[in-house]
């Protein structure tokens, strides 16, 4: 580098210089100018003759004209504003808005919340117009009415439809009403309840059984009566947002571990042990994870636990009654049943009602939650309705019966995963009643999203809080009742509409995850 | 048969080391570069921590460190609130394993290389290794057979017509890819919003390590370079960059002043400036395809970002070993043409790969910090480990899902250890952002 170089005009007066000699045709004083053109921008824009502006003809000129403007005037954009704004955003961009009113400062989300409902690229909200079987029918959140094979609904084994388990729902009406009318620690149990408790620990195998109002206040709850706040967490990075909030709440000592490396939750273990030998730790993971359809190795993860006086908890919301020998979930697959220190469960996807436990084999540990949980206690019990349902759906789970649903629920998600599979796409963790198709960006999800809402099939599109950023998905919600035709005529449809959705926003990125 | 296994286009970070890597794999390559070496070509070239282990892997660390200053640590100053940070190890060794399956020669140095003085070196190690460089020839043609690319003529030093002809051509010919032209390849993804960059090179002052400063719209960084010297470069968005580019001496001064009033003052006061003011607004954002029949296209050529992350050498290494490894694959016939050509296409489009390109784009559209972002960025003080996470995302060694997950925002919000009543910025916040809109230029 020669000092002169500092005396040298900057390439964009030269390029200036050269485009207003071009327009006058003057390839002499256009030729003059290149030549002082920096040898960084030479050897950058190689599409332009530089050296050879003195023989150009017109075509060359024009094209070296058209490229050089290219280069040096910045883009007049004519976008759709809204669509714009809309796919730009994630939740996660208004998680801490300016002002000190509460109220008022709500406003610029609920402005990007419009925006994506203006676009109908908002999944949320939507409503049903009849009972969610495995073909529902159903409104959005702007009024548009839709029917499809429904991936849209948690009823693994479509005891939403069960005559039995309507049967028992109506019984329990005729003999107790709509209304609990209490707290399970004041009155609000009922017979059923006893029997629900018991039905479910002979199930998970840990007899000692807390019900909770929602399968949220059972995970949050669990972790609020146990953990204080020199206490810890170790917690994996994905696991449900009721266990992630009930860490939070309860102590500022929490380790987010990879997903599923119980290696890392052995050095986290020895890491904390090391320095703290006095308080507790809670191992907190899902069993079968909820967007991610895979789950740790238990076997290895409670011997860890137990090596270092953790405490380990299992969210089995999705895999108990859906999966695994009689029924059993994860824990029966791994052969773990009466293993796991804590289980925790939700009703709401296999056992067809809202709510919640937690079981274990200590009758302390039981007394202690119901006490100190919070949701236990200071939340209205469970109704007679919802029991009831739970208590039926339990024994089906266990019967025969069980057996050929979850046989048929397996069928139809092998037929899902081996058609989109087929197409190309990214069928993320294991076979189980949770099928992941993996979109990645927000965008492309968005647009699929809005693309699918028409064409038959109904599937909940996740992104950023439910996945990581960039990370976003289809959740497709398998149920017993869905015919393997059903499922792969639904692949078609959804790997069309991502295909289209490409198409529309012109991208090249594929579908692998890494 | 042709004389060569591979012609490669284009002798910099994509095709020199491309060629370095199949010529040591004892593969016959060819590449050609227009230029004459050493040289410069449009670039800041900053090489973030896994740019320099690329080089420490190849054998070349030492020769470029020992003319070139090098730290681990590097201060980002967003409105106000400085995050000091490197990234870990850690990261770094799972990033190799991920992308290339050994994590052998990870260093934690970053490095701000002339590409004169670094271009030149990958250009001597590709002739060292074996390959056949010819510079200042320039590529004119592509020769087909059907709609098979066989080979290249072109115009070499002494003005010569030649023709050579290989198994496999290799676009690594830059944004403005010549073999992508021919081709008549399509661009994806494409982001037109992105950023106008000025810089220049200043002796006179020592700063240490690198410091990235940003102010509503705009931006400035300073990093030590070769020859006693730092390199200072401002930027903002394009759409300002017509107002800039009136006065662009002054306006450089009046931006690094906005934006940093301490770092505009030790180059208005001690800064000697040894070249002109370079600069660019051509950086808009593209994908093409990555390969036919015949032809493969790496670094810049297939896809190419705005240089707000100062990312594009790094990827351009990594794209060098990862279309040499598959070629490597399909020269030893373990694999089809089709099936590397497919694995390499699986790498460089997948979905980290969207989450990060998505990261750079958008913040290339220099949108001024969002209040959100910016009590991130308080609650990050004192978490030297989500803020050395932080480093390593906005660097792209750690995928951008594992930082931006909710989980992680919601815990990094509780573990904060400052408030914002420190920081200006957060006064009237709405008022500043408005004055942020304004176009300092105009
Ligand atoms: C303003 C700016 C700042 C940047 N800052 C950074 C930074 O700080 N860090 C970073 O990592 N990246 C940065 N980048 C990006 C970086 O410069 C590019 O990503 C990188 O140069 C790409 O390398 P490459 O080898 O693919 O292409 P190039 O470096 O562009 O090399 C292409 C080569 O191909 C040759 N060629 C082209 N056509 C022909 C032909 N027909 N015949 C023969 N040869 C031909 C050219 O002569 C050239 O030498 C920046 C980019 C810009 C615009
Ligand atoms: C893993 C997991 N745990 C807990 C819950 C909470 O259950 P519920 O919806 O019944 O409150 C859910 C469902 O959202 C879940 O997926």
């Amino acid at each position: 580098m020669s000092l002169p170089e500092l005396d040298q005009r900057d390439d964009d007066e030269l390029i200036g210089t050269i485009l207003a000699a071009a327009g006058r045709q003057d390839l002499e004083a256009m030729a003059a100018a290149a030549a002082e053109v920096s040898e960084m921008t030479r050897n950058w824009a190689t599409h332009i003759p530089w050296d050879e502006f003195d023989s150009l003809d017109e075509t060359a000129l024009n094209e070296v004209v058209a490229d050089l403007t290219q280069m040096w005037e910045p883009v007049d954009l004519q976008v759709d504003a809204d669509e714009e704004y809309a796919l730009d955003k994630n939740a996660y961009d208004f998680y801490r808005p300016a002002g000190r009113n509460l109220m008022t400062r709500t406003e610029e989300f609920h402005g990007w919340v419009e925006a994506r409902r203006r676009t109908e690229t908002w999944q949320y909200s939507r409503t049903l117009e009849a009972a969610p079987n495995s073909i529902a029918q159903i409104t959005n959140d702007i009024g548009r009415r839709t029917r499809g094979i429904n991936f849209n609904s948690q009823d693994y084994l479509s005891f939403n439809t069960h005559p039995a388990i309507r049967e028992a729902a109506t019984k329990a009406m005729r003999d107790y009403g709509p209304h609990s009318a209490g707290s399970p620690m004041v009155l609000g149990n009922t017979r059923i309840s006893d029997e629900l408790e018991a039905s479910l620990g002979e199930l998970v195998r840990a007899e000692q059984v807390t019900l909770f109002p929602t399968g949220w206040a059972a995970g949050f709850g669990a972790m609020a009566g146990l953990v204080r706040q020199e206490d810890h967490v170790l917690i994996d990075r994905l696991a449900h947002s009721c266990l992630q909030q009930g860490a939070r709440a309860t102590t500022r000592n929490v380790v987010r571990y990879e997903h599923l490396n119980v290696e890392a939750v052995r050095r986290h273990l020895v890491d904390i042990r090391r320095r703290d030998s006095r308080n507790g730790i809670l191992v907190v993971t899902d069993g079968l994870f909820s967007v991610d359809a895979d789950w740790p190795d238990l076997v290895t993860l409670q011997r860890v636990c137990r090596e270092h006086d953790a405490t380990l908890l299992v969210d089995v919301a999705h895999d108990l009654g859906s999966m695994g020998p009689g029924g059993t979930g994860v824990l029966g697959l791994q052969e773990v049943l009466g293993d796991i220190d804590i289980v925790m469960g939700a009703f709401s996807k296999t056992f067809c009602s809202n709510g919640g436990f937690v079981a274990s084999a200590s009758p302390a540990l039981k007394q202690y939650l119901k006490m100190f949980g919070g949701s236990h206690f200071f939340s209205n019990a469970l109704s007679p309705v919802q029991t009831a349902v739970v208590l039926e759906a339990s024994k089906i789970i266990r019967s025969a019966e069980g057996d050929l649903l979850r046989s048929r629920l397996r069928t139809a998600v092998t037929a899902l995963r081996e058609e989109l599979t087929g197409h190309g796409l990214t069928c993320m963790g294991e076979p189980s009643p949770i099928v992941p198709l993996l979109i990645g960006n927000e965008k492309l999800a968005r647009i699929a999203n809005r693309l699918l809402f028409d064409r038959g099939v109904l599937a909940f599109m996740v992104e950023f809080p439910v996945t990581p950023t960039g990370s976003s998905r289809f959740r497709l919600q398998v149920q017993a009742n869905h015919e393997p035709e059903e499922a792969r005529a639904a692949a078609r449809i959804i790997a069309d509409a991502i295909a289209d959705a490409r198409t529309y926003l012109s991208s090249a990125f594929g579908s692998t995850e890494r | 048969m042709s004389r060569y296994d591979a012609i490669v286009i284009g002798a910099r970070c994509a095709g020199a080391s491309t060629g370095m890597l199949l010529a040591r794999q004892g593969h016959r390559v060819l590449v050609l570069d227009r230029s004459s070496f050493p040289s410069d070509v449009i670039s800041t070239h900053f090489l973030w921590p896994h740019g320099t282990s690329y080089l420490n892997r190849w054998g070349l660390l030492d020769q470029v460190l020992a003319v070139t200053p090098s730290h681990t640590e590097v201060t980002f100053v967003n409105d106000g609130i400085p995050l000091t940070g490197s990234v870990p190890d850690e990261l770094l060794r799972a990033y190799f394993r991920d992308w290339h399956g050994d994590d052998s020669g990870v260093v934690r140095t970053y490095a701000s290389v002339r590409r004169h003085v670094l271009d030149q070196m990958l250009v001597e190690a590709a002739s060292k290794a074996g390959a056949e460089v010819r510079t200042n020839f320039t590529v004119r043609e592509l020769i087909t057979e059907g709609d098979q690319v066989v080979g290249v003529r072109g115009r070499d030093s002494d003005g010569q017509l030649v023709e050579e002809r290989a198994r496999i051509v290799i676009g690594a010919d830059g944004r403005n890819s010549f073999v992508a032209r021919t081709l008549g390849l399509p661009k994806f993804d494409e982001r037109p919003r992105c950023t106008f960059a000025y810089w220049s090179y200043y002796s006179g002052f020592d700063l240490g390590p690198a410091q990235l400063h940003r102010r509503g719209r705009l931006a400035c960084a300073v990093a030590p370079t070769n020859h006693d010297q730092n390199m200072v470069l401002v930027w903002g968005p394009s759409e300002w960059s017509r107002e800039f580019r009136r006065d662009v001496p002054g306006n450089f001064q009046r931006a690094l002043d906005f934006v940093s009033p301490e770092l505009g003052e030790v180059v208005r006061t001690r800064g000697v400036r040894a070249e002109r003011v370079y600069g660019t607004l051509d950086q808009s954002a593209f994908l093409r395809p990555l390969a036919g029949p015949g032809w493969v296209l790496v670094g810049d050529a297939e896809s190419a970002k705005d240089q707000c992350t100062a990312i594009g050498m790094t990827h351009a290494f990594r794209g060098a070993e990862l279309v040499a490894d598959a070629l490597g694959r399909w020269f030893s016939g373990d694999v089809s043409l089709e099936a590397a050509m497919a694995s390499y296409e699986g790498r460089r489009r997948s979905q980290n790969a969207a989450a990060y390109y998505d990261y750079v784009c958008t913040l290339a559209e220099m949108r001024p910090y969002r209040h959100d972002e910016l009590q991130l960025f308080v609650a990050l003080r004192g978490n030297q480990q989500e803020i050395d996470r932080f480093v390593a995302t906005h660097a792209d060694v750690a995928p951008v899902s594992e930082f931006f997950q909710a989980s992680n925002l919601l815990l990094l919000n509780d573990a904060a250890k400052e408030t914002s009543a420190g920081y200006p910025v957060f006064e009237d916040y709405p008022a500043t952002a408005r004055m942020y809109q304004q176009n300092l230029f105009a």
